[in-house]
C-alpha cells in the first residue's frame, strides 16, 4: 500500500468542522447508553418530587428528553476538554484535521 | 499488504478519488449483489415504515411506550421491571454482530446497516432528480441554470420529505403512532414530540444526504475495531492481485498472458462505483463497507472481455493464498457458545417470566400486638405489582406456622394491568404458639390463572417465650 500516490493532507478548513463532529457525536452516542439506563431505573415523574422548584411542570416526554440533553451536555463537555487538550498538546499544535492517534 | 505500483490512466472524467473531503458520486451499477443489496433496502425500510403501523390486540404490535413506562412487543408487555430482557437482547445483537463479522466480513455495513440502506434511498432519489454519475458531475460543475435549480429543489424536497416521514415513523415506535398522526394533521403536538422528530429527521437528512460514506469513515466506531474479529478465513472482498497484475488497458481479444498483462484492464469502473471512493486493488481497507458494488462492476467486465469472473471476489486470505479456508475455528466456536448461552438464557427468563411481584415489608410500629388476649398479631404491607397486561384477581395465602391465619385482607386482591397496590395485611396465630421468631411464606395466586403463582418469605414474631 506503500507505493500508491499519496494522500492529499487534510485541508486546513475541516479542522474546526472535525473539532464540532468529535465533539458532538461521541457525547450523542455515550447520552443514549446513558439515557437508557438511567430512565430504565428512573422513572422521570418522580423527578417532579425531587425538585419541585425545578421540575414543577415536569411531564414524562419533558423529563425524558431534558435527561437526554443533560447527559448529551455532560458528555460534550468531556468531549470538549479531550479534544481541547489533544489539539492544545505542543507536538500536535499544528498539525491540522482529524489526525489522532 | 503490498501491491505493485498503482498506475493512474487519464480518467474520462477527472475524479479525485483519494481525497476524503470531496464529493463522491458513486456510479450506478448492476449485478448480484447490488440486486442483494436493493432487496435488503426494500425488506428493511419496508420493516420500518410498515410495523409502526401494525396493530395487535388492540395495540400498536412494536411500541416502546415511554410515556406510559411500558414494551409491547406482540404478544409480550415488559415493564422497566423487565430490563434483564433489554439487556440481554443488546448483548445478543452484540454477539450476533461479532459471530457474523468473524464469519463473513462486514455484511452488516454493506447490506443492513441504517446508513447504507438510507444512504442506498438518498442515492435513489438523487439519480431519479439528477441523472447518472457523469450528468451529476456535470451539473454540479455547471452554473445555476433553470434545469438545475429545478432539479436540486427536486432532490431536496423529496429529500426533506422522506427525512420528515422518517423522523415522525422513529417517534412512532415510542409514542403511539396514530396519535401522533393526528396530532401532526390538528397542528396539537407536544413541543418535545415535534423536537424528537425534528432531530431524528435531521440526523436521516444530515448523514444519508449530506455525510454518507464520512459517517462511516469519520463517526462509526465499528468500522474501527471490526478488524479485531477478522482472520485470514473471515470472508473479505479482494482484488486477486496474483491474476490481475500486471493491469493496464489493451485491445479486445487480446490473450493478456501473451502480451505480458494481467487481467486487471486498469478501467477504475471498480473505483467508480464504490460508495466509499476507495480502490480495493490497494488490498483491505477499513474504509471498505463490503458492499460488493465493485466486485458486480468488475465481473461486468470480465464478461465483456471474455475473462472469467472474480477478478474482484468474496474470498479470504487463505484462498487467495491457495490455502484451506476453515469455517470452524476457535474464533467462531467462541463466538456461537457466547450466543447460545445468551439467546438461551433470553428464551428461559421469556418463558418462566412470572407477571407478578409480591414485596412484603413488616410493620415498622410495633413488632406484634395482642388481640383478644389468646392471639398474636403482626402487620405486613404488601406491594403487588401486576405485570400481566390484563387485570387480575389474587388470593393470599399463608403457610409455614400452625394455627396461622388471615385476618386481612378479606377477599382477593384486584389489580390493574401494570398496576402497583400497596395492601395492608394482618396475620393471626395462637398466642401458645407464637412465641418467638417463625419464618412464614406468602403465596398470591392470581384466581384465574394458577400458573401465575409467587412466594415471598418473612417472618412472624411473637412475644420472648
Amino acid at each position: 500500500m506503500s507505493s500508491s500516490p499519496p494522500e492529499p493532507t487534510e485541508p486546513e478548513r475541516r479542522g474546526w468542522a472535525v473539532d464540532v463532529g468529535l465533539v458532538l457525536w461521541p457525547s450523542f452516542l455515550a447520552s443514549c447508553a446513558a439515557s437508557l439506563l438511567f430512565f430504565a431505573a428512573v422513572d422521570p415523574a418522580l423527578l417532579r418530587d425531587a425538585g419541585p422548584r425545578l421540575f414543577a411542570d415536569l411531564d414524562r416526554e419533558a423529563g425524558y428528553a431534558l435527561g437526554f440533553i443533560f447527559f448529551w451536555v455532560v458528555g460534550a463537555i468531556a468531549s470538549t476538554l479531550s479534544v481541547y487538550l489533544i489539539r492544545t498538546e505542543r507536538s500536535r499544535a499544528r498539525a491540522p484535521g482529524p489526525r489522532l492517534p | 499488504m503490498t501491491s505493485p505500483h498503482l498506475r493512474l490512466v487519464p480518467q474520462p472524467e477527472p475524479a479525485p478519488f483519494y481525497a476524503a473531503a470531496e464529493k463522491i458520486y458513486p456510479r450506478e451499477i448492476s449485478g448480484r449483489f447490488t440486486r442483494l443489496r436493493e432487496i435488503a433496502v426494500v425488506v428493511l425500510l419496508g420493516l420500518f415504515y410498515g410495523v409502526a403501523w401494525l396493530r395487535w390486540d388492540g395495540h400498536q404490535a412494536l411500541l416502546f411506550d415511554l410515556p406510559a413506562r411500558k414494551f409491547h412487543i406482540f404478544a409480550l408487555t415488559l415493564w422497566p421491571q423487565d430490563f434483564l430482557y433489554l439487556t440481554l437482547l443488546l448483548i445478543i445483537a452484540a454477539l450476533s454482530l461479532f459471530f457474523v463479522t468473524a464469519l463473513a466480513g462486514r455484511l452488516w455495513c454493506g447490506y443492513a446497516c441504517p446508513q447504507t440502506v438510507w444512504t442506498e434511498l438518498f442515492v435513489w432519489i438523487e439519480q431519479w432528480t439528477e441523472g447518472k454519475r457523469s450528468r451529476r458531475m456535470k451539473l454540479d460543475r455547471g452554473p445555476w441554470t433553470a434545469e438545475k435549480v429545478l432539479r436540486k429543489s427536486v432532490k431536496q424536497f423529496l429529500w426533506v420529505a422522506l427525512a420528515a416521514w422518517t423522523g415522525f415513523t422513529f417517534v412512532g415506535y415510542f409514542t403511539p403512532i396514530r396519535s401522533l398522526g393526528s396530532g401532526i394533521v390538528s397542528l396539537s403536538l407536544g413541543p418535545w414530540s415535534t423536537f424528537w422528530i425534528f432531530l431524528y429527521g435531521l440526523a436521516t437528512y444530515g448523514n444519508a444526504g449530506f455525510l454518507r460514506e464520512q459517517v462511516c469513515k469519520y463517526m462509526c466506531p465499528y468500522a474501527r475495531f471490526q478488524s479485531a474479529m477478522f482472520d485470514k478465513d473471515t470472508l473479505i472482498i479482494s482484488y486477486d492481485e496474483a491474476r490481475g497484475e500486471p493491469r493496464g488497458p489493451r485491445r479486445r481479444g487480446t490473450v493478456a498472458r501473451t502480451a505480458g498483462l494481467g487481467d486487471c484492464i486498469d478501467c477504475t469502473l471498480c473505483v467508480q462505483v464504490c460508495p466509499t471512493g476507495i480502490d480495493i486493488r490497494q488490498g483491505l481497507q477499513y474504509e471498505c463497507i463490503a458492499c460488493g458494488a465493485c466486485i458486480d462492476a468488475c465481473d461486468e467486465v470480465m464478461d465483456r472481455m471474455g475473462s472469467a469472473r472474480g477478478l474482484i471476489r468474496y474470498t479470504t486470505e487463505h484462498a487467495l493464498h491457495a490455502r484451506t479456508t476453515h469455517v470452524v475455528r476457535p474464533r467462531m466456536v467462541v463466538y456461537a457458545s457466547l450466543l447460545a448461552l445468551a439467546s438461551g438464557a433470553l428464551c428461559y427468563s421469556l418463558f418462566t417470566r412470572m407477571p407478578l411481584i409480591l414485596d412484603v415489608i413488616r410493620d415498622r410500629n410495633a413488632l406484634y400486638r395482642e388481640v383478644r388476649g389468646e392471639r398474636i398479631e403482626n402487620a405486613y404491607s404488601l406491594k403487588v405489582i401486576n405485570l400481566d397486561d390484563k387485570p387480575h384477581a389474587y388470593r393470599l395465602a399463608v403457610s409455614g406456622m400452625p394455627g396461622l391465619e388471615l385476618t386481612a385482607p378479606a377477599g382477593p386482591i384486584t389489580v390493574a394491568s401494570g398496576s402497583v397496590s400497596n395492601i395492608p395485611a394482618r396475620l393471626e396465630a395462637p398466642a401458645t404458639a407464637a412465641s418467638g421468631v417463625h419464618p412464614i411464606v406468602l403465596t398470591l395466586t392470581a384466581l384465574d390463572a394458577p400458573r401465575i403463582e409467587v412466594h415471598e418469605k418473612t417472618r412472624f414474631i411473637g412475644p420472648a417465650s
